[in-house]
């Protein structure tokens, strides 16, 4: 669910990169006014670079194969600590393997971060701090799918928006038809291996879902 | 990193504040008569890296799925008048020149990107863009997950050739295939969460979080601004040429 380098248009992008930065800058705001971030940031960062290792893993489904996105748990464990570091990760994953692109930055950023935040929000709503695994399973999993989903649903958005109009009629249609039938799957991937985690998580160590839950 | 190349002496501020005029430059071509002075520019850019022609190719193995899609889709199916049939396939002028000029544009954003960044050390491009105004959380949170990503790839490796060792099979899809990937991933998890609170400990011993603003060690030259210099003047000779190809064409 990248956006290339050289696919959008330059209002777009641009306009991307601006919302990005104010989200970024108040996702800022709040982490600074709950307190000393320093303490926080050794956290938020091995817990990013673990997502981005898993992030790798290639799940086996027909034809080719997939990769996790895992925004929703990214906004469950880190709060509003996730669209930074989602910024981080894709900046990382554009200079060292080539995904995404730095002029796409801003946008991909908004399609990955602010379903993880509505996602985090989701998981949090109401939530009792010593539920049962299962039931903590059950909400990490709709807040996996539908991070997973939203982010499917802003991706099209983007590209309806951000292609040039002469050709965005036919091709891109079928590309964003294709581009969606082929993400389907991955939505209830995203979503089982979320509550299982999270259910995971919620026997082992319950105290990981709770750091940025404040 | 041993600075053999023209930018790789460049101060890494310049090289940044060149990179985001130049993309900016790229991004706003809307005419393939000017993909070719997107090449020639990249092409200049990659002949004062110093880097290999193998380490720009490795790079490109990777391009977006939506990219292919598009490239190889704009030509055949966008478009009224042909410029090449063969048998059931037809491709279009108009889409031809769509997917030439997205490639094109691509191949300049990610070239000089690669090519420019790559000639610093990453952890010097993130100094870098903190002399430049980027918040310290920021800077700190990429910091350390570049600097943790090996230790934990690390871990992940481990784990996995553990769990192959048990049998694991990571080529079938089912829900026990589901369960494993998202332990091991609760694992890797858990572990650095762990981890996290005595690096934090020993970060705090060695002054971590003390009020001392060091300064950075950037210092610019002579062939800093001119570099800065030159790539303005192309992202603005690009700018110019295509706001008035939009307009006519």
């Amino acid at each position: 669910m990248h956006i290339a380098d050289g696919i959008l248009s330059l209002p777009v992008a641009a306009g991307g990169f601006g919302t990005a930065g104010v989200t970024a800058w108040y996702c800022l705001e709040r982490i600074k006014r709950a307190g000393d971030p320093r303490e926080q940031i050794p956290r938020a960062a091995l817990l990013t670079a673990a997502f981005f290792v898993a992030s790798l893993i290639h799940i086996p489904l027909p034809p080719a194969g997939v990769h996790l996105v895992l925004n929703g748990l990214l906004g469950i464990l880190l709060g509003w600590f996730a669209f930074p570091a989602i910024m981080v990760g894709l900046f990382f994953q554009a200079v060292m393997f080539g995904h995404g692109g730095l002029t796409a930055l801003g946008v991909n950023a908004l399609i990955l971060g602010l379903p993880a935040l509505l996602a985090g929000w989701f998981f949090r709503l109401g939530r009792q701090p010593t539920e049962s695994p299962g039931r903590s399973g059950w909400r990490g999993a709709l807040a996996g799918s539908g991070a997973t989903g939203g982010s499917l649903l802003l991706f099209i958005i983007f590209l309806l928006v951000g292609l040039p109009a002469d050709y965005s009629q036919e091709a891109a249609r079928v590309a964003i038809t294709m581009l969606t039938v082929a993400h389907l799957p991955l939505i209830i991937i995203e979503g089982t291996v979320a509550g299982l985690l999270v259910a995971f998580l919620q026997r082992v160590k319950p105290s990981i879902l709770q750091v940025y839950g404040s | 990193m041993k600075a053999t190349s023209i930018l790789q002496q460049c101060d890494p501020r310049f090289k940044l504040l060149g990179l985001g005029a130049l993309v900016l430059a790229f991004a706003m071509i809307n005419d393939l008569r000017l993909v070719p002075l997107i090449l020639l520019t990249t092409f200049i850019l990659w002949s004062l890296s110093g880097l290999s022609p193998a380490f720009i190719l490795r790079r490109l193995r990777y391009p977006s799925l939506l990219l292919v899609l598009l490239l190889l889709g704009l030509p055949l199916a966008v478009g009224d008048q042909a410029w090449l049939v063969w048998g059931p396939l037809t491709i279009y002028q108009e889409g031809l020149a769509a997917a030439v000029l997205i490639g094109g544009r691509f191949l300049g954003i990610f070239l000089s990107a690669l090519i420019l960044l790559n000639t610093s050390p990453l952890t010097t491009n993130i100094k870098a863009m903190r002399a430049l105004g980027l918040p310290w959380i920021m800077v700190d949170l990429a910091l350390l997950v570049l600097r943790y990503l090996q230790v934990i790839g690390q871990d992940y490796r481990q784990m996995r050739t553990a769990m192959r060792a048990r049998g694991f099979r990571g080529d079938k899809l089912g829900p026990r295939q589901l369960q494993t990937i998202a332990w091991l991933t609760g694992s890797l998890l858990v572990r650095s969460y762990e981890r996290s609170d005595w690096i934090y400990r020993a970060m705090r011993l060695r002054g971590y979080g003390q009020k001392v603003k060091q300064p950075h060690s950037f210092q610019a030259r002579r062939l800093d601004f001119l570099m800065l210099g030159l790539i303005l003047a192309v992202s603005l000779l690009i700018t110019g040429l295509s706001l008035p190809l939009k307009f006519t064409s």
